[in-house]
C-alpha cells in the first residue's frame, strides 16, 4: 500500500451547524413493509458502529454529524438509502462504493430501531416564538423559506432535523455541540466549521469561519457572509478555535419564556416531505 | 509527425550551437563524476549517492523570492497523479507520464521532442499503487523505464525508439513497476512493487546494451535458503519484500543499496512467525553478482505496511572526530537511521516524527516494541505513524554544505485493523491485505519539513505544513531547500534556518521530487503539480 491514500473511509465528519441545512434528498414517505430479521439488525448494527458511528454517535444521537435516530421515519426509507449510497451536500460521504446494497439496507433497518431520545418538553408558543425570531436578529444570518441571510444554516426544516433539546442548547450555548477538540477527519478533511480569530500586522481584526486554508494562506467568511483572504505571513495573530461559533449566545438576552417560545417555533419548522 | 520532426530539428539546432560533442550521450564516467556538471541532473536522486543536492547557486537565499514560471508542459491527454522526477541532460529533460509513458522535453522551452507509450495489457493489475512511473534512468545513448506491467524498456535517447524490451515479471500476479531504474557501468538495475498482492520480492540486473539478465536477487527466501528460518512455517510461501523505489550506488566498493517493502499479508501475521527476512530492510548488494553483502532490517516482523523502500542517502561525515562512510535513511516507521555503509553496522537511530510502536532502538538498532501496538480485529488499534508512514516514497535530500538531512515528514496516526487475508500460493490474486486502516487525517495530522543533523538525527529546525505532503526535498548550494505541499504550494526555505523565502500556488497538490538544472548560464527549478510540469527561473 505504498503509494495510495488510506482506503478505508472513516466517514466525513461534519460540523454540526452546517448540517442544519436542508437535505437535498427528500423523497416521499414510502410504505415499504419492513420486517428485518434479528440477523439483519445485528449486521446493520455492526456496519453502523463500524462506519457511521464515528460521526453520528454510537446511538445515532449525533456528534460531529447530526442526530439520525429515526431518520428513516422522517426522511423516508428511500431517501435515507439514497443519502447513504450517494452522500449529501454538506459533507455526508457516499458509501455506495464501500457498502453493498444489502449492508446499506441493514443500516437503514437498524436506524429504525434507534429511538429518538429527547427529554426536553416544548412548553412555548410557536406564534410568539416567531416574533422572538424576527425581533432578535436571527434572520440577519439564518434563512427560513427563502427569507433571511445566508451566512448561517438554513432553518426551514430544522424542526425535522434537530430535537427541541438541541435547539434550546444551540440558542443558549452556540457551538456547544461543535467538536470541542480537533477530531480525526477523513482524507484531507479539516473541520468544516472552524472559528478563526486573526489580527493583521497593520492592526485589523477579523473573526470568521474558515473557508479554505493552505500552509501559507487562509480565506475566512465573516458573520456578514463576506470572504477575506490573507497571507499568514501578514498576520500578527492567528487563532483557530474549534468549538467556538460565530453565533452569539442568547442566554441573558432573552427571557426563559422567550427562549421556550423560540424553541417551539423552530421545532415547528418541518417542511412537508 | 511534422511537429515532431520540426522539434527534432529545433533540438539539433539548439544543441548544435551549445553543446555539440556530447549531447544525449551519457557514458558511465559522466554519471560517476556528476558533480563536475551540476547543470545536469543525471540520475533519479541527482547522483549515485541519492543526495538530491545541487551545486548550482544562481538561485539563492537573496533572490529566490523573485522566482517566476519559465514554462509549463502538460501531457497531450489528461492524466492523474503525476509522480515523475526528471533526468536533465544537455538541454533535454526526460520525464514520465502516467502510467508508463516517456517524454523528452526541450528543457529551455518546454516543447515536446518525442514521446513513447508502451502497449498495456487489457487488464492491468495494479494493487496498492497507482502504477505511475516516477522516472527514468539514462546511460550512454539510452533511456530506461520500468512499466506498470513490469517490463524494462530501453529507448533511444534521441528518438524514443525502442532498443529492447524485457518482461521482468508477471503482472497478472501483481508485479508492477513505478520506481525508476538505476543505471551503472554497463548495467541496469530495477525492482518491482506488488507486496499487497503477495508476490515474492525481486531485484533484477540487466545488461544495458542487450537487455540480457545478469542476475536476480530474490528478497525473501524459500525453505533451505538463508533467512528461511525467519518465516516459520510460512517460508514456503514467503512473500513481499518488494523493491519498488530507487536505490543508490557506491562506485568505490561497487555496492548497490536498495530498500525492501513489507511482508505479506499486511496487517495479518498469523502465518509468518519470525523476523521475515529480508523485508523492510536495506540491502547492500554486490553489483557484479547480486549477492547480499549485508542487510539491516529496520522493522522485523513488520505488520503496519511500513515498507523500507525509502531512498538511502550515501554520505561521508565525521563522527567522533573520525571520517566515516555512512548511509542514512528516514524510514516510514518514523525512525531516522545512520549506518556504516561498508558493514551495515548501526550507528544511530532516533524518531523524526511521532511514533508509538517502539520504546526505542537497542544497541544494534533493533526496535524495542511497545505492547498493544499491533492491528486488532474490529475497531483496530491506534498507532503512530499511519499507514502512509512518517515518510513515504518521496525522496529526502542531504546538503554537504549544512550537514543536514531534509525530509518532508508526516505527523499522523491510524487505527490498524487486522483481517483474515491468506496467501494461496501460485494463484493470481487480488489484494492480500490482512486488514486495513482508518487513518487519522484532518485536524490532527500535519506535515513538516524537518532538517536533521545528518550524523545524529537531531532536529535542527522544522517548517510546519498544513497537511501531510507527498513531495520530496531538493537542497542547493544556494542555501535553499525546495519542497511542496498537498495543498498545491511549491516553496523554498532557508536551508540553515528553515525560514520561508518563497512560495508559489500551483493550483493542485504536488506529488513528486523537485530538481534543478542550468542552461546557457541560467538556473532552473522544476517540479510537477497535477497535470502540469513546471519550470521556474529568475526573470
Amino acid at each position: 500500500m505504498h503509494s495510495i491514500r488510506p482506503y478505508c473511509v472513516a466517514g466525513l465528519a461534519l460540523a454540526a451547524l452546517s448540517l442544519l441545512a436542508k437535505p437535498l434528498l427528500a423523497a416521499p414517505q414510502e410504505a415499504a413493509v419492513v420486517n428485518p430479521t434479528t440477523e439483519d439488525l445485528r449486521q446493520g448494527k455492526a456496519t453502523f458502529e463500524g462506519t457511521c458511528s464515528a460521526c453520528h454517535g454510537l446511538d445515532g444521537g449525533g456528534g460531529m454529524a447530526p442526530n439520525i435516530q429515526e431518520v428513516p421515519f422522517t426522511l423516508g426509507m428511500e431517501a435515507t438509502t439514497n443519502a447513504i449510497t450517494h452522500g449529501m451536500s454538506g459533507g455526508m460521504p457516499a458509501f455506495g462504493g464501500q457498502l453493498t446494497a444489502a449492508e446499506i439496507r441493514h443500516v437503514v433497518q437498524y436506524l429504525l430501531t434507534l429511538k429518538r431520545q429527547d427529554n426536553f418538553k416544548i412548553t412555548g408558543d410557536p406564534e410568539k416564538g416567531k416574533q422572538v425570531y424576527e425581533s432578535s436578529g436571527c434572520a440577519r444570518c439564518h434563512m427560513i423559506d427563502g427569507q433571511g441571510g445566508d451566512s448561517a444554516p438554513d432553518l426551514s426544516n430544522v424542526g425535522a432535523l434537530r430535537t427541541a433539546g438541541y435547539l434550546n442548547t444551540a440558542i443558549l450555548y452556540p457551538g456547544s455541540d461543535l467538536p470541542q477538540q480537533r477530531h480525526f477527519l477523513e482524507s484531507g478533511g479539516k473541520l468544516d466549521y472552524l472559528f478563526v480569530h486573526l489580527v493583521t500586522k497593520d492592526g485589523r481584526t477579523f473573526d470568521g469561519t474558515r473557508v479554505v486554508e493552505d500552509s501559507f494562506r487562509i480565506v475566512i467568511e465573516d458573520a456578514n457572509g463576506n470572504f477575506h483572504s490573507f497571507d499568514k505571513a501578514d498576520l500578527r495573530e492567528f487563532k483557530e478555535e474549534p468549538g467556538k461559533s460565530l453565533m452569539p449566545s442568547y442566554k441573558g438576552k432573552l427571557s426563559g419564556a422567550q427562549v421556550n417560545d423560540l424553541v417551539a417555533y423552530l421545532a415547528s419548522l418541518k417542511e412537508p416531505q | 509527425m511534422r511537429a515532431a520532426k520540426v522539434a527534432l530539428i529545433l533540438m539539433a539546432l539548439v544543441l548544435g550551437t551549445t553543446r555539440a560533442s556530447v549531447a544525449q550521450d551519457v557514458p558511465y564516467q559522466r554519471i560517476l563524476h556528476s558533480d563536475r556538471e551540476p547543470q545536469n541532473w543525471l540520475t533519479y536522486g541527482g547522483n549515485y549517492q541519492s543526495q538530491r543536492f545541487s551545486r548550482l547557486k544562481q538561485i539563492n537565499t537573496k533572490n529566490v523570492a523573485r522566482l517566476k514560471v519559465a514554462w509549463i508542459y502538460q501531457p497531450s491527454r489528461a492524466v492523474t497523479n503525476v509522480e515523475t522526477s526528471p533526468i536533465v541532460v544537455d538541454g533535454v529533460m526526460y520525464v514520465t507520464e502516467p502510467p508508463s509513458t516517456v517524454t523528452a522535453i526541450d528543457a529551455r522551452t518546454g516543447l515536446r521532442l518525442w514521446t513513447w507509450s508502451p502497449k498495456m495489457p487489457e487488464h492491468l493489475v495494479l494493487i496498492g499503487l497507482y502504477g505511475n512511473s516516477r522516472g527514468v534512468a539514462i546511460l550512454d545513448k539510452t533511456v530506461y523505464v520500468g512499466t506498470a506491467d513490469a517490463h524494462l524498456v530501453a529507448l533511444d535517447a534521441k528518438t524514443g525508439a525502442v532498443k529492447w524490451d524485457v518482461h521482468v515479471a508477471d503482472n497478472r500476479f501483481g508485479y508492477s513497476m513505478s520506481g525508476p531504474p538505476l543505471a551503472i557501468d554497463g548495467k541496469v538495475i530495477v525492482g518491482t512493487g506488488g507486496s499487497e498482492a503477495a508476490v515474492r520480492g525481486l531485484l533484477d540486473c540487466y545488461d544495458a546494451k542487450t537487455g540480457k539478465r545478469l542476475w536476480r536477487l530474490w528478497t525473501v527466501p524459500r525453505p533451505g535458503e538463508p533467512g528461511a528460518d525467519t518465516w516459520g512455517l510460512g517460508a514456503a510461501q514467503s512473500a513481499g519484500g518488494t523493491t519498488w523505489n530507487n536505490g543508490s550506488y557506491d562506485p568505490e566498493t561497487n555496492t548497490i543499496y536498495w530498500g525492501t517493502g513489507n511482508p505479506a499479508p499486511d496487517f495479518n501475521d498469523d502465518d509468518r512467525p519470525g523476523d521475515n527476512l529480508y523485508t523492510c530492510s536495506l540491502l547492500a548488494i554486490d553489483a557484479d553478482t547480486g549477492k547480499i553483502k549485508w542487510y539491516f532490517q529496520f522493522s522485523p516482523h513488520e505488520n503496519h505496511d511500513w515498507d523500507s523502500a525509502e531512498p538511502p542517502i550515501l554520505f561521508d561525515a565525521k563522527i567522533g572526530g573520525k571520517m566515516r562512510r555512512l548511509v542514512a535513511l528516514a524510514n516510514r516507521n518514523a525512525f531516522y537511521y545512520v549506518l556504516d555503509r561498508d558493514t551495515g553496522k548501526f550507528i544511530t537511530g532516533v524518531p523524526f516524527a511521532k511514533e508509538t510502536w517502539a520504546k526505542g532502538l537497542d544497541a544494534n538498532g533493533r526496535p524495542i516494541l511497545n505492547p498493544n501496538q499491533q492491528p486488532t480485529l474490529g475497531q483496530g488499534t491506534l498507532v503512530y505513524p499511519s499507514i502512509t508512514g512518517a515518510v513515504d516514497w518521496p525522496s529526502p535530500s542531504y546538503s554537504p554544505d549544512t550537514g543536514l538531512f531534509y525530509v518532508n515528514a508526516h505527523e499522523t496516526g491510524a487505527y490498524y485493523i487486522k483481517g483474515t487475508g491468506k496467501i494461496e500460493p501460485g494463484q493470481p490474486k487480488g489484494i492480500v491485505g490482512g486488514g486495513g486502516v482508518r487513518a487519522l487525517l484532518g485536524e490532527q495530522s500535519y506535515g513538516a519539513i524537518r532538517a536533521l543533523v545528518a550524523t545524529t538525527g537531531k532536529l535542527k529546525w522544522q517548517y510546519k505544513l498544513f497537511t501531510t505532503a507527498w513531495v520530496g526535498t531538493l537542497a542547493t548550494a544556494g542555501g535553499l531547500v525546495f519542497s511542496g505541499t498537498d495543498e498545491g504550494n511549491f516553496f523554498a526555505l532557508d536551508a540553515s534556518t528553515g525560514k520561508l523565502l518563497w512560495q508559489f500556488y500551483m493550483g493542485h497538490g504536488l506529488r513528486s521530487n523537485p530538481v534543478t538544472y542550468a542552461l546557457d548560464g541560467k538556473q532552473y527549478v522544476f517540479v510537477t503539480a497535477g497535470n502540469a510540469y513546471v519550470t521556474f527561473t529568475l526573470p
